[in-house]
């Protein structure tokens, strides 16, 4: 009988992993992981949701005052279980934007979030979003999710995964509340878009 | 050789005619696909970033480090860097399995022991198909030819997997899984020629015939020559095998997809058979040509309903022929299963389903062996629950399950088992198991075999069989096992499991009294045995393997398996599997797209079957070498060199013959084009 879903045999990484993945990868130790031939294999949702949050920085503008100097850093904080594991630091290591480097957080469930410039709210979050979203709202935080409560209590960015790839849903009213500005060519590629550009 | 050549040109021109025939569909194919090739995902513009394929990944699958089971994978980059060509010559690369090649087209394969050219107690399934013969119940590795560059891995469970496999998983479960037509998009056309395998050729082709409906379908053609035996004799056992089949997989989105699939297959197997006559009275070796063929269709459908639950139902036939001159035995299948995961609360995964087969044999008697009855009609029924308890998040977790089975052999069994999974660390993992699992007699043993007959000087013929007895029983399993895995660095990790296996109501032919016998004709002596469970005994052993890589383009792999068996009152089975097993395995990444890749295994000395006796079979040690070169990215030339160390050597004997055939050192070259 076929069970491809036995919860504890499914090894679901493609077994060709290139070098950029393989460092974002726990799975480099298994066999024939990381040979750089063959096959292209399909990046996963994380890996792709981390060049995301990478490039929102961007294509999102904050108000002066969210930086304290012109070459403060750009301040990404995880708030939950962390799902990006090496991707998000390898990504951001060296790189730029407007001049600033990328700072990641790990914020604890009761930290407060106004440090931040993009907060990512995992799934494991989901219950306390109201909370969260209630104090990030009206602060200059880019808040990004990846679930129905998050985008239910407000956030500004939610990841959908429709069809294996990952989309973006935005709410401009939320990123209007919290004074920061969306750029166009972000807009374009979202799949909804909620409240009215300016 | 000019034949082949010319075969080889047919093949081209089919291929550029067909690819004239199928342009219109590559296109189409290509305007659906927007995700870049090869770009970094880094460099990617949002365009392309909301158009990447990602791999779904579900909050139910863990890692295989997270395995409260001895599992291991072969991947399709491990078969197609080894240059393997066939199921079990993929299989060496598992730690702790015991595979042998008997002759140019039979292998016997086992894990923890037990192995013969019948070895029963794995359970082996083709996409969810199970290629496992009631009759012999074992597996025909000859018959089970698969398209080597379409399988996406090969899952080896050592141990018993009953409680979801059911009955036959005794030892192991081998899941051997081929991509989805979604991942084998474009055409490929592989050919290789070797000192061995001469020639095998390959073609495949997958396009798009709707959005989100995918297929390939795909053509193979070998031809093995001949082995020799070590008197230096011709074994009669050169091999030609034909496959054709297809796969449509539907995949609307990750909530429902579809696969259909399908195949055929006709080919030729020689062995040398004892060919056993009363009259006259005596065993002689003849050449036996077997034709095989057979045909299956698969269907299966999965429904996710959230993360944490899915539905699968599946449903199969599968026909098989065997002739070899004298008679055609032959084998119907249909199997439905269902299998249904969900999740009650935070603490618990639940996986329950159930299963109905049916199964229809005909053998045809022979002298040698004669079925009783000749037709049957079988009918296995199964349910089976298995619960996933979190006893504290991420850290341990309690799996408790059994399957129920009804078989019309020995009726109701019931396969339970629980293991216990600890993380102490993000980086280790402390599993234990404790399962039983049955092992349904075989067709077989409710028959009678004649094994041997000879004509003293003076008196009646004498003949020499094994008896059926419908009363024999299923054979149990109880399994112990430990398990310990630590990933020290991201580039070195260790895994050791050890197992305690207590064995009862083993079946084993008994001797009874000699008699004399009257049909059939001539009157005879009898010298005869009877399968009765008669044996029990206990194995255990241990399997270790290391994974380390050094530099970013060196893995290196190596694993060692002792095993210890003892059974009574006849021990002549604790020597078929060798006690200790030790392989490394190389994999260098050169610069210029080139790879040399190698493997070293060292296996202990046996002693096997041969003819109506036991032969001693040394142990040996056997280096394959293998280079790989991608001069432009659709083609690979491969190079490979196998049994370097000896011209020639012995692996396994057989029952069928006293003869031994004798692996010799080969070569082989490989091209692979994909386009």
């Amino acid at each position: 009988m076929y069970k491809p879903d036995f919860p504890w045999s499914n090894l679901r990484a493609g077994s060709l992993l290139r070098p950029f993945l393989a460092l974002a990868s726990f799975l480099a130790f298994l066999p024939g992981a990381d040979s750089g031939f063959g096959q292209e294999p399909s990046p996963s949702k994380y890996q792709v949701e981390a060049v995301f949050l990478f490039n929102f920085a961007r294509y999102v503008e904050w108000p002066a005052a969210a930086f304290p100097a012109t070459n403060a850093p750009i301040i990404i904080g995880v708030m939950g279980t962390d799902p990006f594991g090496d991707s998000l630091p390898h990504l951001i290591e060296g790189k730029m934007v407007n001049g600033r480097p990328f700072l990641i957080k790990h914020l604890a469930a009761d930290s407060a979030v106004g440090n931040c410039h993009i907060l990512f709210v995992s799934h494991s979050e989901a219950s306390r979003m109201s909370a969260i979203l209630g104090q990030a709202g009206a602060l200059p935080v880019l808040t990004v999710g990846e679930d129905e409560s998050f985008a239910r209590n407000g956030g500004i960015i939610n990841f959908v995964l429709k069809n294996d790839k990952v989309r973006l849903e935005i709410d401009l009213a939320a990123a209007r509340k919290a004074g920061v500005a969306i750029s166009s060519k972000l807009l374009a590629v979202a799949d909804v878009v909620k409240g009215k550009p300016e | 050789m000019f034949q082949q050549l010319s075969f080889g040109k047919w093949i081209l021109r089919g291929l550029v005619a067909g690819l004239v025939l199928l342009a219109p569909v590559v296109e189409a194919a290509d305007t659906n696909q927007v995700s870049p090739p090869s770009a970094d995902l880094e460099n990617l513009t949002l365009e392309q970033l909301v158009n990447v394929q990602v791999t779904s990944v579900s909050k139910k699958e863990t890692d295989l480090f997270a395995s409260p089971a001895a599992i291991s994978v072969v991947t399709q980059d491990d078969i197609r860097r080894m240059g393997a060509t066939s199921i079990p010559e993929a299989l060496r690369m598992v730690p702790g399995m015991d595979v042998a090649q008997i002759t140019g087209n039979e292998w016997a394969v086992s894990a923890r022991g037990f192995n013969s050219e019948y070895a029963s107690s794995l359970l082996v399934l083709i996409d969810g198909r199970t290629v496992y013969t009631p009759g012999s119940s074992g597996v025909f590795w000859d018959a089970q030819d698969v398209v080597m560059e379409d399988l996406d891995r090969i899952e080896v469970i050592r141990g018993p997997g009953a409680t979801l496999w059911g009955a036959n998983a005794v030892n192991g479960v081998i899941n051997i899984t081929t991509k989805s037509a979604k991942d084998t998009q474009g055409g490929l056309v592989s050919a290789s020629y070797g000192t061995e395998d001469q020639p095998i050729t390959t073609v495949r082709y997958g396009g798009q015939l709707a959005t989100n409906l995918y297929y390939r379908v795909y053509g193979k053609y070998s031809d093995h020559p001949g082995l020799e035996s070590s008197t230096g004799s011709s074994t009669a056992d050169s091999s030609t095998s034909l496959l054709g089949g297809f796969r449509l997989d539907y995949e609307p989105a990750t909530q429902n997809t579809f696969t259909l699939q399908g195949n055929y297959y006709s080919g030729t197997a020689g062995r040398e058979v004892n060919d056993v006559t009363l009259v006259p009275a005596a065993v002689r070796i003849i050449d036996n040509r077997e034709d095989n063929s057979g045909g299956n269709i698969l269907g299966r459908w999965t429904r996710a309903f959230s993360d944490e639950s899915q539905l699968t139902l599946q449903m199969y036939f599968d026909h098989t022929r065997q002739g070899d001159g004298v008679g055609e035995a032959m084998l119907d299948t249909f199997d439905i299963d269902l299998q249904h995961q969900f999740a009650i609360g935070t603490r618990n995964d639940i996986v329950w389903g159930g299963g109905y087969r049916d199964t229809e044999a005909k053998n045809p008697p022979s002298f040698f062996l004669t079925f009783a009855p000749e037709s049957q009609n079988l009918q296995l029924g199964n349910v089976f629950v298995q619960d996933d308890i979190t006893l504290a998040r991420d850290r341990l977790h309690l799996t408790l399950g059994s399957k129920l089975e009804h078989n019309d052999l020995t009726g109701f069994e019931l396969q339970p088992s629980a293991r216990l999974l600890w993380t102490p660390t993000r980086r280790q993992t402390v599993w234990a198991s404790v399962s039983r699992a049955t092992q349904t007699p075989s067709l077989a043993e409710y028959g009678r075999f004649n094994v041997a007959a000879a004509q003293p000087p003076s008196g009646p013929p004498v003949l020499v069989s094994v008896l059926g007895n419908p009363n024999v029983q299923a054979e149990t399993l109880l399994a112990y096992e430990v398990g310990y895995r630590i990933e020290p660095t991201k580039r070195l990790s260790f895994d050791v499991t050890a197992f305690y296996n207590v064995y009862g109501r083993v079946a084993e032919p008994v001797s009874i009294p000699t008699t004399f016998e009257t049909s059939p004709a001539p009157p005879h002596v009898l010298v005869a045995s009877r399968w009765e469970n008669a044996e029990s005994g206990d194995t255990y052993g241990t399997e270790l393997s290391v994974q380390w890589q050094p530099v970013e383009c060196w893995r290196l792999t190596a694993s060692y398996s002792f095993l210890h068996m003892q059974l009574q009152p006849d021990a002549s089975a604790d020597l078929s599997s060798p006690q200790q097993q030790f392989q490394i395995r190389s994999c260098l990444d050169l610069r210029r797209n080139v790879e040399f890749n190698g493997a070293l295994y060292y296996t202990d000395r046996i002693a096997t079957k041969s003819g109506s006796g036991m032969v001693p079979i040394d142990s040996c040690v056997k280096l394959d070498l293998g280079l790989t070169w991608r001069p432009i990215k659709s083609l690979e030339i491969g190079l490979w060199g196998k049994n370097l160390l000896q011209d020639q050597h012995a692996e396994f004997g057989s029952q069928e013959s006293a003869l031994i055939t004798e692996i010799p050192r080969s070569v082989m070259g490989k091209i692979t084009w994909h386009f």
